[in-house]
């Protein structure tokens, strides 16, 4: 496991089964568990994939979610990424082609943090701003 | 003065291109596309063109294959262990009967040329030998002279370096060589687009959707033309067939299942809520011709041979009981599937073994 600033990534295991995803869960749980996790996962040794590592796929990118963090998927081997795609789950992840473009792409997409006050939609102008305006 | 033609199928005959991992298990002229395989087609091409006797050579017994020739007229099934020798016997025979000339089809070309042209081109040459030839280069496709060729030596791999003594006939219909199992997805979305002169079979029940005898399809099922479904198939509830895809007979597609741009070959059937894009099925694997990648299912709830069924029950709807993977909705099942309650998690497993 190496890590870059607030990037983490990791190497998936090579044969992301029911066993293996465990392991390889309670290694990433704790990563998760922090605020706005970023994972970046290597797939370039990935040689064998089913359900259960699908399934923990998506239970991380939940619980990564869930804290306003993301993961990343990165050298996937083109069998792999049949796979995903076959079960509907490559769309759910952004794809790179190295976990360097991947840890990037994080650092790009970095935004300040919106004030807690102003709703979602708004635009930072209030009512009696636009009265006085006209 | 007769005419005679030689089919030679089966190993030995295919100029096959080498795919990771056995995809097919039988040559491909086997195969059904759009509810004909291709050697069926070329016999019936033949017979069309009212040639007297057309032989079938194989190297490997198949009785379903055989059992579909007998439909036709004039045609013989012959099993060969050396083809080669298959071959020059058989038009040693032929030469002997009166055939003075034969046509010869090595492997699984299907070329929609005029025969007829062919076989008075050859005979104005005045040569052994006329082979076919297109715009991408020459075809496994040849009429000989029985009498001149049964002392030449006649084998596939001879033939197909047989430069001398032969004249060369362009052929600008369509042609397809069939080497791979690419050529068999271009070739059914060249038999929807109509680029071929052979029109689907079945009933065009909307423009552009054949349904072929004995198929179901779900009212709830989208079909986005063109589109054929083969002779006993199934098409269940939500699911989506759209650009150019054929299900082939005896398949089944189960709720929620995309399929686009893609062949499901015969017997096959395909699990629920899955994407099947740009791809050729053949019982569990899946070659997926963007990413040049053949993968092997063995989780028979993901993708299996007809017939091999998971579980207990022989329902043909089994995946509908099935749960879905993390993250999306699930199907209550039957109080009578489910599973005791454990603690720990199981493995349902899309088991992919890339090949």
């Amino acid at each position: 496991m190496s890590s870059k600033s607030p990037v983490i990534v990791m190497e998936a295991p090579e044969k992301w089964n029911h066993s293996e995803a465990q392991a390889f869960l309670a290694e990433l749980q704790p990563l998760l568990q922090s605020d706005r996790p970023r994972v970046v996962l290597d797939c370039s040794q990935v040689q064998h994939m089913d359900s259960a590592g699908i399934e923990m796929l998506l239970n991380c990118m939940a619980e990564a979610m869930k804290r306003d963090g993301d993961i990343k998927l990165a050298s996937l081997s083109p069998a792999s990424a049949a796979i995903l795609e076959l079960m509907r789950v490559d769309r759910l992840f952004e794809v790179f082609d190295t976990s360097e473009e991947a840890v990037r792409s994080f650092q790009a997409v970095a935004l300040p943090d919106a004030p807690p006050s102003l709703p979602w939609y708004s635009a930072g102008y209030g009512l009696a701003d636009l009265k006085s305006a006209s | 003065m007769g005419l005679g033609a030689i089919v030679v199928v089966g190993p030995g005959a295919e100029n096959a291109s080498v795919l990771p991992g056995s995809f097919l298990a039988r040559p491909l002229a086997y195969f059904e596309v759009l509810g004909r395989s291709t050697v069926e087609r070329v016999i019936e091409r033949f017979v069309r063109a009212d040639v007297d006797i057309v032989t079938v050579l194989h190297a490997k017994a198949d009785s379903g294959l055989k059992a579909s020739f007998t439909a036709f007229e004039n045609v013989e099934f012959q099993l060969a262990n050396d083809i080669a020798a298959g071959m020059r016997q058989k038009l040693k025979e032929y030469s002997e009967n009166g055939i003075d000339h034969s046509f010869l089809v090595l492997g699984n070309v299907y070329a929609e040329t005029d025969l007829l042209d062919l076989y008075y081109f050859h005979r104005e040459a005045r040569q052994a030998a006329t082979r076919a030839m297109d715009r991408e280069g020459v075809l496994d496709l040849w009429v000989l002279d029985c009498a001149k060729a049964k002392d030449q030596r006649i084998d596939p791999q001879h033939l197909r370096e047989w430069k001398t003594s032969h004249t060369s006939y362009f052929i600008r219909e369509y042609v397809n060589r069939l080497t791979d199992p690419r050529d068999l997805r271009r070739f059914a979305s060249d038999l929807l687009r109509g680029r071929c002169s052979a029109p689907p079979p079945g009933r065009e029940v909307k423009r552009g959707i054949w349904i072929d005898e004995g198929a179901e399809v779900h009212r709830r099922a989208r079909l986005v033309a063109p589109a054929y479904i083969g002779r006993g198939s199934e098409i269940m509830e939500d699911t989506l067939v759209t650009r150019f895809s054929n299900i082939e007979k005896d398949c089944c597609v189960n709720y929620g299942t995309v399929i686009e741009d893609s062949s499901i070959l015969q017997g096959t059937e395909i699990g629920i809520c899955l994407d099947v894009c740009h791809a050729v099925a053949n019982g569990n694997k899946l070659l997926k011709l963007d990413r040049n990648v053949v993968i092997e299912i063995t989780d028979t709830n993901v993708m299996r041979p007809n017939g091999q069924v998971a579980g207990q029950g022989k329902d043909r709807k089994w995946a509908r009981n099935v749960l879905m993977f993390g993250g999306r909705k699930q199907r209550q099942p039957p109080i009578s599937d489910l599973q005791p309650a454990d603690s720990a998690p199981k493995q349902r497993g899309l088991l992919a073994n890339f090949i």
